[in-house]
């Protein structure tokens, strides 16, 4: 998951005060889609800033497959936090829009205290440890 | 099921239509109950109310 080995140091300092949930969503460059392993810049560009994305995934058509991939993920990313996964509906990613990727920060009143704005733009977890230091 | 998105110009329509509805600083964050990769241990945002601040991350392989 993009961003993941900041967001390694993030859990591993706040895990015990903070729950962490990763969410694994619709695939952002599949093969199928998007894809930027068909081309010389993107691919290496992929490949110098994020080496642990993966470049040959084609979008999951069901549930199954979805789970499958968002597993290899989980296990090819080492991070240590179990993966959620979003249903086929993408139910959550929309209400959310967490496309391709996005970090937020919710208290324990159920309020949204840090909204990154969309991805992969406005995907920096120094300022959602900085809103956890802030929170706690 | 979500469109497609091939391409820059889709991506942004996509993340314009949804960004409008998704929560913003203030906001009561939608609910949700989710289930991980082997499809147990489920987790619903709300059972965190009263406990412990919650990070939500999204993100994919790609």
């Amino acid at each position: 998951m993009r961003g993941a080995v900041s967001l390694t140091d993030i859990y591993a300092k706040y895990n015990e005060q903070v729950k962490f949930i990763p969410i694994y969503i619709r695939e952002a460059h599949p093969v199928d889609g998007w894809w930027f392993g068909g081309n010389f810049l993107t691919k290496n560009l992929m490949k110098t800033f994020a080496p642990r994305v993966a470049m040959d995934i084609h979008d999951p058509q069901t549930m199954d497959e979805r789970r499958q991939v968002a597993g290899a993920c989980e296990t090819s990313l080492s991070y240590g936090v179990r993966t959620y996964v979003d249903e086929m509906d993408d139910a959550v990613n929309k209400s959310y829009a967490g496309w391709p990727t996005r970090l937020y920060l919710i208290d324990t009143e159920g309020v949204v205290i840090y909204a990154a704005g969309l991805g992969p733009y406005d995907f920096h977890p120094s300022k959602l440890e900085k809103a956890i230091e802030n929170y706690l | 099921m979500m469109t497609m998105i091939k391409d820059r110009k889709t991506a942004t329509a996509w993340q314009k239509k949804y960004d409008l509805q998704a929560p913003k600083v203030g906001d009561i964050a939608p609910d949700f109950n989710l289930r991980d990769a082997n499809g147990q241990n489920p987790v619903r945002l709300s059972d965190y109310r009263k406990k412990m601040p919650v990070v939500i991350i999204f993100g994919s392989f790609t």
